[in-house]
């Protein structure tokens, strides 16, 4: 299917852009760059890559003005050579946040016969009714409200764009499939659409050094380049200690535990730390951990501050109010089910094989994120203990 | 000579029998292959055949205790590390055992030991009642009824999920008996084939109902009502509103019984009484689906959560959920022999199913039961207490420590299988 020039000008993340704008496509990148800065005013050039950049290193989900033009799939390159060469996690995960939001609020303002050509172009298997299909009723009190959409998708495309999308309303068995589509409305289309576009952005951090090297050296020979990737370090070196993970353990009242936290946990504060937008499972989960322990409020609510969406006044009532209601953090089972749990990926042991129990003369698994923590704290205060004795034999 | 050594020469002879027709699997040489030898308690595995007769060969040679395959393609399957395999996809694979679920039956077969404080009995227990510990020896026997529920898992698993709500092509499933307590299904489609263990975990979720939310299907309080779920709504709200039909169509009596039984409902007497106050208006209500004011006398929503989550369990499908989750799981090989019962593994066609019954099968082709013969064995018995055995109609034992026994040579092998006989 002919996708419109026009579309890739809006959405330059198509993989149509490979077949429309071949040219660049096969284009070695440094020449790429080079002829775009000799094609394009470089101040415009620069005005739109900054724009995003500082966008991301202020927390913004919007920018000012989004502009639909063939300059905008050269800057859509360029930012991901841009994000290739900084090579640092924190700054792509911002980066893909604040596009992929600013995707969103742009595709849905299309019609469905647009979305429509989108997901054709990024070869889902959906099926799209002019006319709207039911799938079901709401009724709340004596409303009824007619469930209908025009979209479904093939339940294997569901699942792909929405692997990093936990959120308990996504699951799969809490919504409505038949005959191997799932019935989808489209916000929430949209919603996996920019999950794509944030994922296409996530670029594998370079591994070869040398190569990253070479490359780099090569793209700061050009001028303009070497001007706005400076521009872009200096901002963000102001930036970065903003954006540094701390959870300060050092408030009077509490313990340390942060050497006790399970895998689980750690994972998702590494998430928040590289600037990763964790879903709402995610938050409550931590908030409830944290809260088991008597965190002070203002050090739970600085840990999201790191979240593209962050709102400090939203975050901290809804801290107090899960302390209030004393919610206890998800089971081991719940974290499963919700694949939080990273006992394998982390290779815990304590996760994995268990503890001896001296009351019940065998060996038990963790059933609970708070049991590792009071396992852990056990066996540590032991080895203190031990190390103490050491030291006054 | 051993039993094992005797299996391993009645096993060489049934692969010798039926070498030009060995099962094929498709994309056969991209598959990992495992055995489990008679002689050690291992299992050989990353090997590989170029052709089916290179593995009808190992199979006349060492004619392994039991025989399997991946549901994985590889492009380098014997290759031993399993990051260097090269993975290119994965078959769906759905395992129904009745070992892990409760079902009647097992009261009069089933046999547990408690390692611990000695005490013994019959069914499942989740733990012992004496001691609370959790370490048993068991020796788990198989029956018509057992089995008859297995199938029914597998045909509820066809013909209520993967048919009508995901689409499944009946030409992409590949069902077989297993050869001792349940029947394995595989989906075998390129697409499927990519879906990563994670979206293979949300597949489980929906067949077995799962981290089901029912405040997102429709269930909430407003006020001092109580707002259910809809049967015009698609999905799993519709599955559980015709479940609850169903149960309530059913005799008061039969209701009853479900109600107060602790494995099911687990409802007083109160409750039951106040349910059947309300039961007639509540089955017309949720019948023609245009209301979901649920209003019975003592049914909180915590009430209602419980009572939905024992709907959620009688329409889910009761399925070993890790073999569906992993990617690089080895299954067994269609047509091979079960070294636990000597049955063969065997593939039943969709349109066959119903009629099939693996203890006592009349068409032959589909027979499991590959050393049935009228000639006796005299073999004598090993474990304490052994189950009677019911296949092809013929009951045989109980049995006790010390007997001598004459049975037909399918029973002997079964039991010398089972390690609960030795031969003479």
């Amino acid at each position: 299917m002919e996708i419109q020039t026009e579309l890739i000008y809006h959405y330059p993340w198509l993989p149509s852009l490979n077949n429309i704008f071949s040219s660049i496509a096969s284009q070695d990148p440094i020449e790429f760059i080079k002829e775009t800065f000799e094609k394009y005013p470089p101040s415009e050039i620069r005005d739109r890559i900054l724009e995003l950049f500082r966008a991301a290193f202020e927390n913004l989900e919007q920018i000012m003005e989004y502009k639909v033009d063939k300059l905008n799939v050269h800057c859509y390159l360029i930012l991901k050579i841009f994000l290739y060469i900084l090579n640092n996690r924190v700054i792509t995960n911002r980066i893909a946040n604040l596009y992929s939001k600013i995707t969103y609020n742009e595709l849905i303002n299309e019609s469905d016969a647009y979305i429509y050509d989108i997901c054709m172009d990024l070869k889902l298997d959906i099926n799209y009714y002019q006319l709207p299909i039911k799938f079901g009723i709401n009724i709340t009190k004596d409303q009824q409200e007619i469930l209908q959409t025009n979209f479904r998708i093939y339940f294997i495309d569901y699942l792909k764009l929405s692997a990093n999308l936990r959120d308990e309303y996504r699951r799969l068995i809490n919504n409505p499939l038949s005959e191997g589509y799932v019935f989808i409305q489209k916000r929430s289309l949209i919603r996996l659409l920019q999950e794509y576009v944030r994922q296409k952005l996530i670029i594998r951090q370079e591994e070869n050094k040398v190569n990253l090297d070479n490359f780099k050296g090569e793209t700061l020979k050009i001028k303009e380049f070497k001007e706005m990737y400076e521009t872009i370090s200096n901002e963000w070196a102001l930036k970065e200690e903003e954006f540094e993970y701390s959870i300060e353990i050092d408030f009077k009242s509490g313990k340390d535990i942060s050497g006790s936290y399970p895998p689980c946990v750690q994972e998702t504060l590494k998430k928040t730390q590289e600037g990763q937008n964790i879903t709402h499972t995610e938050r409550l989960y931590i908030v409830w951990f944290l809260n088991s322990f008597n965190y002070p409020e203002d050090k739970i609510v600085n840990i999201f501050s790191t979240l593209p969406d962050f709102n400090r006044e939203k975050t901290a009532y809804q801290v107090r109010f899960a302390k209030k209601k004393g919610y206890i953090p998800y089971s081991c089972q719940s974290l499963k089910s919700y694949n939080l749990c990273m006992a394998k990926q982390y290779k815990d042991e304590l996760c994995l094989d268990g503890y001896y129990s001296k009351k019940y003369e065998t060996q038990r698994e963790i059933k609970h994120p708070l049991t590792y923590v009071r396992i852990k704290q056990y066996r540590t205060s032991k080895i203190q203990k031990i190390s103490k004795n050491q030291i006054k034999k | 000579m051993t039993e094992n050594t005797y299996l391993k020469r009645l096993f060489q002879a049934y692969y010798r029998g039926i070498k030009s027709n060995i099962h094929i699997v498709n994309s056969f040489e991209q598959r990992e292959f495992g055995f489990i030898p008679w002689d050690k308690q291992i299992m050989i595995r990353h090997m590989s055949f170029k052709n089916p007769q290179n593995l009808t060969k190992y199979l006349m040679v060492n004619a392994p205790k039991h025989v399997y395959s991946s549901g994985t393609l590889y492009l380098q399957p014997d290759n031993l590390d399993m990051n260097k395999k090269e993975y290119q996809g994965c078959d769906l694979i759905i395992d129904i055992d009745v070992d892990h679920f409760y079902t009647p039956c097992k009261e009069d077969h089933d046999q547990w030991y408690c390692k611990d404080c000695g005490k013994s009995g019959m069914g499942m227990p989740t733990k012992c009642p004496k001691c609370k510990s959790i370490k048993f020896k068991t020796l788990n026997w198989i029956c018509d009824k057992c089995l008859t529920i297995a199938k029914k898992e597998i045909i509820k698993l066809v013909y209520d999920f993967l048919i009508p709500d995901f689409g499944i092509k009946e030409i992409d499933l590949k069902i077989a008996f297993s050869g001792h307590r349940g029947y394995h299904l595989k989906v075998e489609n390129e697409t499927i084939r990519t879906l990563s263990s994670d979206a293979r975990r949300e597949l489980v979720d929906y067949v077995t109902g799962k981290n089901i939310s029912f405040e997102i299907l429709g269930l909430r309080e407003m006020g001092h009502n109580i707002h259910g779920l809809l049967k015009s709504n698609i999905g799993w709200s519709q599955k559980i509103m015709k479940k609850i039909e169903e149960i309530l169509s059913k005799p008061n009596l039969e209701i009853e019984h479900l109600l107060l039984d602790k494995r099911k409902f687990n409802l007083n007497n109160k409750l039951v009484k106040s349910f059947f106050n309300s039961k007639d208006d509540f089955l017309e209500l949720i019948s023609k689906g245009q209301k979901n004011l649920w209003t019975i006398e003592g049914f909180t929503l915590n009430r209602w959560k419980n009572f939905l989550q024992v709907i959620v369990g009688e329409t889910g499908v009761e399925i070993d959920e890790p073999v569906t989750i992993d990617i690089h799981r080895l299954i067994r090989y269609p047509g091979s022999l079960h070294g636990a019962t000597g049955f063969k593994v065997q593939e039943v066609g969709l349109n066959e199913l119903e009629k099939f019954k693996p203890l006592n099968e009349s068409n032959q082709n589909l027979d499991p039961i590959v050393f049935k013969s009228k000639n006796v064995q005299k073999i004598e018995i090993i474990e304490l207490f052994v189950p009677p055995t019911k296949i092809s109609g013929e009951t045989y034992g109980s049995f006790k420590n010390g007997d001598i026994v004459e049975v037909p040579n399918h029973i002997a092998v079964f039991l010398l299988c089972k390690g609960v006989a030795k031969t003479l």
